[in-house]
C-alpha cells in the first residue's frame, strides 16, 4: 500500500506543478488587471504546439525550443493584453465572454493548421528512467517538478527583490495607489500577462514530451489551475502554489479509493467547498469591491 | 508573370477529361470524422474507401442497366456529433441524392443518422461503429459490415478464458466503445475474474493514477479499451513504471501505425482482438495488404479493409439490384446479398448485422505479430 | 401594437415556409436554428438582462432532454408528457443549482456555474443505467401523430418547433415588458441600488435562473426528439459555451438577439461550406470583435440602424 502511496504521491507533485504554472498565470494576471483570462488553458497548449514546432524544424535541442515557445507566447501575451483585454478593462462580463472567444480561435485554428491528430513530441533524454525502491519514473517526471520548484523560486525572488517585481507587488495591491507613485501601471499590465503567459508556455512544453501535444491538452490543467487559485486565494501567488499542488497531490491520491472517473470530481468538490466554507481561499485577502 | 512552360501541365491536365470516355457518375455519400480526437481511425477508414473507389473506377467502373458508372464520393465530417450526423445525412439525402451512405465512427452519431436513412429509403452501411444498440432498433435500413462489441469481446472473452488470466484489470476509454467493452466482458468473465476497472475521458492523457492502482491490485492482464492514441501512452506509462502485467488491446493496437508509435520491445507479448491481420497467409488478405501499401506505403489495418469491404459490398447490391438510384431495392438486395469481402465473406442477418470472423493477434518480440485465433488459423510471428 | 402585428406578420411568414419552399435541407436547417434558438432565449434573459454569466447552460438542455428519454423510452411516457416534465425538471435543478450558484458573485458565479455543467456532463456521459452513457440513448421517438398530423415529416416537425421558438420567444416578451424584467435590468446595472430600494436580489435571481434553464430544457427536449438520439455530445462545455457565442453574436437583452445569433451560427457554415474548423475561428474572432467594438451585437446594431433611420425619416 505505501508503495503505491508514495507513487502516487510523485504522480501528484507533477501534475500539481503543471497546474501550479497554469495557476500563476491566471494569478499573476488576475493580481494585476483583475481579469479572470479563460483562454489561458489554450495558450498553454499554444506553448505545447510551438515547442514542438521548434523542436522539430528549427532546433535539436529541447531545451532551446522550451525558452522559444516561452518568448513567443510572451508576444502573444502582450498582443492579447494590448488588443483585447486593456480595451475592455473595467467591464468584466465582456473580458470573459472575449476570452471564450480566444477560446474558440486558438482551439481552431490549431486544428486548422496542424491537423485535429495528436502531435509526438520524443526526446529521448527525458524518458531515461529513474529508480525509487521498487517504483520507476521517466526523468521528465522529476524535471517537471524540479523546473517549477526553480520557476516558483526565480518568481518569488523577482517579485520580492527586483525593483519591477515590487512594482508588480504594488500595483496588484492598489491600482490607483501604483498610479500615484509614479509606477507605469501600463507597463506592469503587458508584462505581466507576458510573463503569465510565459509561465503557461512553460508548462505546454514540459508536458509534450511526456504525453501527446493536441489542441484539447490545456482544457483540463485550466480548470484544475483555477480550483488551485481559489484553494489558494485569488490574488496570492504562494496560494496559487500551494493551491495547485494540494490539488494535483488529492486528485492522485482520491484515485487509491474512488473510481477513476470522478477523479475530476475532485478538484470541483474542492472548489466548490473552498467558494461555500473560505471564499476567500487559504492565503487570500479580502477582495476587494466585489464580495 | 505567368511562365509557359508552367502552363503546359495545367493545360495538358485541363484537356483530359476530354480524351476519356463520357461516363455516368454515381455518388455516394460518406460519413466520417476527419477532425477532433478519432481522426486516426477516420484516416483508416478514408483510405479503404478510396482504394475501393480507384479499383472501381480504374476497372471503367461498375455496370447497372447496361451502362458503365463510375464511383464518386461525397464525404462529409460529422466530428463525433449527431446533430452534425443528422445534417449531414440530410444533406445526402435530399441535396446530394444518393442511392446510399457508408461509413460513421461513433455509435451515438450514428444513431442519429440511421433514423434519416430510413426516413428517406436510402441505406447506411455502418463500417467501423460498435454500440450494439444501434442494429437493435429494427430499421431495416441499417446494415453494419463490423463487428459489434458484443461480437468482439465474445471472441476475446473466450480466449482469454481459456489463459486463466485473472484478475483482469481494464483501462477503458469513458464513451460507447469503452464502456460498452467492458461492462460485455464483466458478463461473459463474471465479476469474479475482474479487477480494477478505471475509465478515462477522452483527451486525458495522464494513466498514472490507473498505473498505481493496477499495481496495488496485482492483475494478472491488463485490458485497454481505447485507441492507438491514448493506447500508445498508456503503453508507456504501464512499462516505464515497471509494470510486466499481460496487456490486451483492441484492434487499433495491432497496426504497424501502432508499432511505430512505441517500439517492439513494450508492445512484447500483447494480444488485441483484430478483424484484419494483414500478412495472414490468406490470398484474400495477402492481396489485400499488398494493394493498400502500394497505395498508401504503410501497412494495412482492420478499418480500412471494413470500409474497403463496405463499398465494393455497396456496388455489388447495387449491380444485384439492377440499379443506381433506387435505394429500397438496394436495401433488399443488401438484405440478401452474399459477398466474398476482404475480411470474409459478409452476409447480414435480420438486424443487418453482419458475422465476420474476430481474430486475436499477439505482438511478437520483432515487431511482427502472430494469430493466436481461431485455432483453425494459427499462424507464427510474421503471418500476423 | 404596432409590435404585435409586426410579431404576427413575422410568425405567419415563417409558419408559411413549407409551402413556399420545397428544399427539405432548409427546413432541417431551419428546425436547428429553432433548436438553438429556445436555449438562447433562456440564457438572454440571465446574461442579455440581468447580467449573469452562466458557462453550464446546456446542461440544463441536457437534464430536459434525458428526463424526457428516459420518460418516453422507459417509462413509455407520450410526447406531450414528457415535454411538460422534461421542462419543469430543466426549471428545477436550474432553481436548485442557480440558487447555490447564485451565492456567489461575478467570478466565482461563472466558475461554479462551470463547474456544474461539467459535472452534470459527467453524470450524462458515465450513469449508463439511466442515460445509456457515451454510447447514446437511442430510439428516442418522435411525437405521436395527433389525429392524421403526423411528426415524421420534416415540415411537420418544423412546425412544431417554430411553434416552441415563437412561445420562448413570447415568454421573453412577456418577462421583459414586465416588473419583473424591469427589476432584473435593475439588478444588471446595480444590484446595490436595486437591493437599498428593497429588491430581494437573490429571489428574482434565481427565479430567472429557473426560467432560463426551464427554456433550456423546452429546447433540449425537442432536440433529441428530433434527432431521435441523447447524446452528452450535445450538452456539453463546448456547446455551452457555443449559447453563450450565439446571444452575444446575437445581441444580448435584444429580444431578437437569441433568434439572429442561432440563424448565424447554424445556417451561415450550411451556406458557405467553410471547413468546420475554420468556421469556429470566424465565430470566435467575432466573438472578441463584438465584445470591442459592438458590445449590443447584431440585434443591437439592427435596431441601431433601424432608430437611426427613423429619426432621419422623422
Amino acid at each position: 500500500m505505501s508503495a503505491a502511496l508514495l507513487e502516487q504521491t510523485v504522480n501528484g507533485l507533477m501534475a500539481g506543478s503543471v497546474y501550479v504554472l497554469v495557476a500563476l498565470g491566471l494569478v499573476l494576471i488576475y493580481g494585476v488587471m483583475q481579469v479572470l483570462n479563460f483562454a489561458h488553458g489554450v495558450l498553454f497548449m499554444l506553448g505545447g504546439y510551438l515547442c514542438h514546432f521548434f523542436f522539430t524544424r528549427l532546433t535539436g535541442s529541447y531545451a532551446a525550443a522550451v525558452l522559444l515557445a516561452m518568448a513567443a507566447l510572451a508576444a502573444v501575451g502582450i498582443a492579447l493584453e494590448r488588443g483585447v483585454f486593456r480595451p475592455l478593462q473595467g467591464n468584466l462580463r465582456n473580458q470573459v465572454i472575449a476570452s471564450l472567444g480566444l477560446i474558440l480561435v486558438f482551439e481552431n485554428l490549431v486544428i486548422a493548421l496542424w491537423g485535429p491528430n495528436a502531435l509526438q513530441m520524443k526526446v529521448p533524454a527525458t524518458e531515461a528512467l529513474v529508480p525509487l525502491g521498487e517504483l520507476r519514473f521517466p526523468l521528465q517526471h522529476l524535471l517537471i517538478i524540479a523546473l517549477t520548484l526553480a520557476a516558483v523560486a526565480a518568481l518569488a525572488a523577482f517579485l520580492k527583490l527586483s525593483k519591477f517585481g515590487t512594482a508588480i507587488r504594488a500595483a496588484s495591491q492598489d491600482r490607483q495607489a501604483a498610479m500615484v507613485v509614479g509606477i507605469p501601471v501600463e507597463r506592469i499590465d503587458w508584462s505581466t500577462f507576458a510573463l503569465g503567459t510565459a509561465l503557461a508556455a512553460l508548462g505546454g512544453a514540459l508536458v509534450g514530451p511526456l504525453f501527446l501535444v493536441f489542441p484539447q491538452m490545456g482544457d483540463a490543467p485550466m480548470v484544475k489551475g483555477l480550483a488551485g487559485i481559489l484553494l489558494g486565494g485569488m490574488g496570492s501567488v504562494p496560494g496559487a502554489v500551494v493551491g495547485g499542488l494540494i490539488i494535483g497531490v488529492a486528485e492522485a491520491w482520491a484515485t487509491l479509493v474512488l473510481p477513476t472517473d470522478y477523479r475530476d470530481s475532485v478538484a470541483f468538490a474542492i472548489m466548490i467547498a473552498i467558494l461555500m466554507l473560505r471564499p476567500r481561499g487559504l492565503f487570500g485577502v479580502r477582495v476587494r469591491g466585489e464580495q | 508573370m505567368v511562365q509557359p512552360r508552367k502552363l503546359l501541365p495545367a493545360v495538358l491536365l485541363c484537356l483530359l477529361p476530354l480524351a476519356a470516355p463520357a461516363q455516368n457518375k454515381v455518388s455516394l455519400g460518406i460519413v466520417t470524422s476527419l477532425s477532433g480526437p478519432m481522426a486516426a481511425p477516420g484516416k483508416f477508414q478514408m483510405n479503404g474507401f478510396r482504394l475501393a473507389e480507384e479499383e472501381i473506377n480504374a476497372a471503367g467502373g461498375f455496370a447497372v442497366g447496361g451502362r458503365k458508372h463510375a464511383v464518386e464520393l461525397k464525404v462529409y465530417d460529422t466530428r463525433a456529433n449527431p446533430a452534425e450526423g443528422a445534417s449531414a445525412m440530410q444533406r445526402l439525402a435530399t441535396v446530394d441524392r444518393v442511392p446510399l451512405v457508408l461509413g460513421e465512427l461513433h455509435s451515438g452519431v450514428a444513431a442519429a443518422e440511421a433514423p434519416v436513412a430510413q426516413d428517406y429509403g436510402i441505406p447506411l452501411i455502418l463500417t467501423i461503429p460498435t454500440g450494439p444498440n444501434l442494429t437493435e432498433q429494427g430499421n431495416r435500413f441499417l446494415f453494419r459490415v463490423n463487428a459489434n462489441n458484443d461480437q468482439l469481446t465474445a471472441a476475446l472473452a473466450e480466449f482469454i478464458a481459456r489463459q486463466a488470466w485473472s484478475p483482469l484489470a481494464f483501462i477503458a476509454w469513458n464513451n460507447d466503445a469503452g464502456r460498452g467493452g467492458v461492462n460485455g466482458m464483466k458478463k461473459l468473465l463474471g465479476d469474479s475474474r475482474i479487477g480494477y476497472v478505471g475509465y478515462f475521458n477522452v483527451g486525458e492523457v495522464d494513466f498514472s493514477s490507473h498505473v498505481a492502482n493496477i499495481r496495488a491490485g496485482n492483475a494478472r492482464a491488463v485490458m485497454l479499451l481505447m485507441d492507438e492514441e491514448p493506447g500508445s501512452l498508456a503503453i508507456k506509462q504501464l512499462r516505464d513504471a515497471g509494470l510486466k502485467t499481460q496487456l490486451v488491446g483492441t484492434l487499433a493496437m495491432g497496426s504497424d501505425r501502432f508499432l511505430k508509435r512505441l517500439d517492439a520491445a513494450r508492445l512484447e507479448g500483447m494480444v488485441q482482438y483484430n478483424a484484419f491481420p494483414p500478412n495472414a497467409a490468406m490470398p484474400r488478405i495477402r492481396a489485400f495488404s499488398e494493394r493498400y501499401r502500394k497505395k498508401f506505403g504503410e501497412e494495412a489495418h482492420g478499418f480500412a479493409a471494413q470500409s474497403y469491404d463496405g463499398l465494393m459490398l455497396a456496388v455489388a447490391a447495387m449491380q444485384k439490384a439492377g440499379t443506381a438510384s433506387d435505394g429500397r431495392a438496394i436495401r433488399d438486395a443488401l438484405a440478401a446479398i452474399e459477398h466474398d469481402g476482404v475480411i470474409g465473406t459478409i452476409r447480414f442477418d435480420a438486424k443487418g448485422q453482419a458475422h465476420p470472423p474476430v481474430y486475436v493477434t499477439q505482438w511478437c518480440a520483432n515487431g511482427t505479430r502472430r494469430i493466436l485465433h481461431p485455432e483453425s488459423l494459427k499462424a507464427d510471428c510474421g503471418a500476423g | 401594437m404596432k409590435s404585435l402585428i409586426g410579431f404576427v406578420a413575422v410568425a405567419a411568414l415563417l409558419y408559411a415556409v413549407p409551402s413556399a419552399v420545397r428544399e427539405p435541407y432548409l427546413l432541417h436547417v431551419l428546425v436547428l436554428t429553432c433548436l438553438y434558438a429556445i436555449p438562447a432565449m433562456g440564457l438572454n434573459l440571465m446574461l442579455g438582462y440581468t447580467g449573469l454569466v452562466s458557462l453550464g447552460h446546456m446542461a440544463f438542455a441536457g437534464i430536459g432532454a434525458y428526463t424526457a428519454a428516459v420518460l418516453m423510452v422507459d417509462a413509455k411516457l407520450g410526447f406531450w408528457s414528457a415535454l411538460v416534465l422534461g421542462t419543469l425538471a430543466a426549471g428545477a435543478a436550474g432553481g436548485a443549482i442557480g440558487a447555490v450558484c447564485l451565492r456567489f458573485r461575478s467570478h466565482y458565479f461563472m466558475i461554479v456555474t462551470l463547474a456544474f455543467g461539467l459535472m452534470l456532463y459527467s453524470v450524462m456521459n458515465n450513469w449508463d443505467e439511466v442515460t445509456r452513457g457515451a454510447a447514446g440513448f437511442a430510439g428516442v421517438p418522435r411525437p405521436a401523430p395527433l389525429g392524421a398530423f403526423g411528426f415524421g415529416p420534416l415540415a411537420n416537425f418544423y412546425h412544431l418547433a417554430l411553434s416552441a421558438a415563437l412561445f420562448a420567444f413570447a415568454v421573453q416578451w412577456w418577462v421583459v415588458r414586465s416588473n419583473f424584467g424591469r427589476v432584473l435590468v435593475a439588478l444588471r446595472q446595480d444590484e446595490r441600488l436595486a437591493q437599498a430600494k428593497g429588491v430581494n436580489a437573490m429571489l428574482y435571481k434565481t427565479a430567472v435562473f429557473a426560467l432560463g434553464s426551464a427554456l433550456a430544457g423546452l429546447g433540449g427536449v425537442l432536440h433529441v426528439s428530433f434527432l431521435r438520439v441523447a447524446a452528452p455530445a450535445t450538452f456539453n462545455l463546448a456547446e455551452s459555451i457555443n449559447s453563450v457565442l450565439v446571444v452575444i453574436v446575437g445581441g444580448a437583452g435584444t429580444l431578437a438577439g437569441p433568434a439572429l445569433g442561432a440563424a448565424l451560427f447554424v445556417g451561415l457554415p450550411e451556406y458557405l461550406r467553410v471547413a468546420a474548423e475554420w468556421r469556429l475561428v470566424l465565430f470566435g474572432a467575432a466573438l472578441v470583435l463584438i465584445t470591442l467594438f459592438a458590445p449590443q451585437g447584431l440585434g443591437g446594431l439592427i435596431a441601431g440602424g433601424w432608430r437611426r433611420l427613423a429619426r432621419t425619416r422623422a
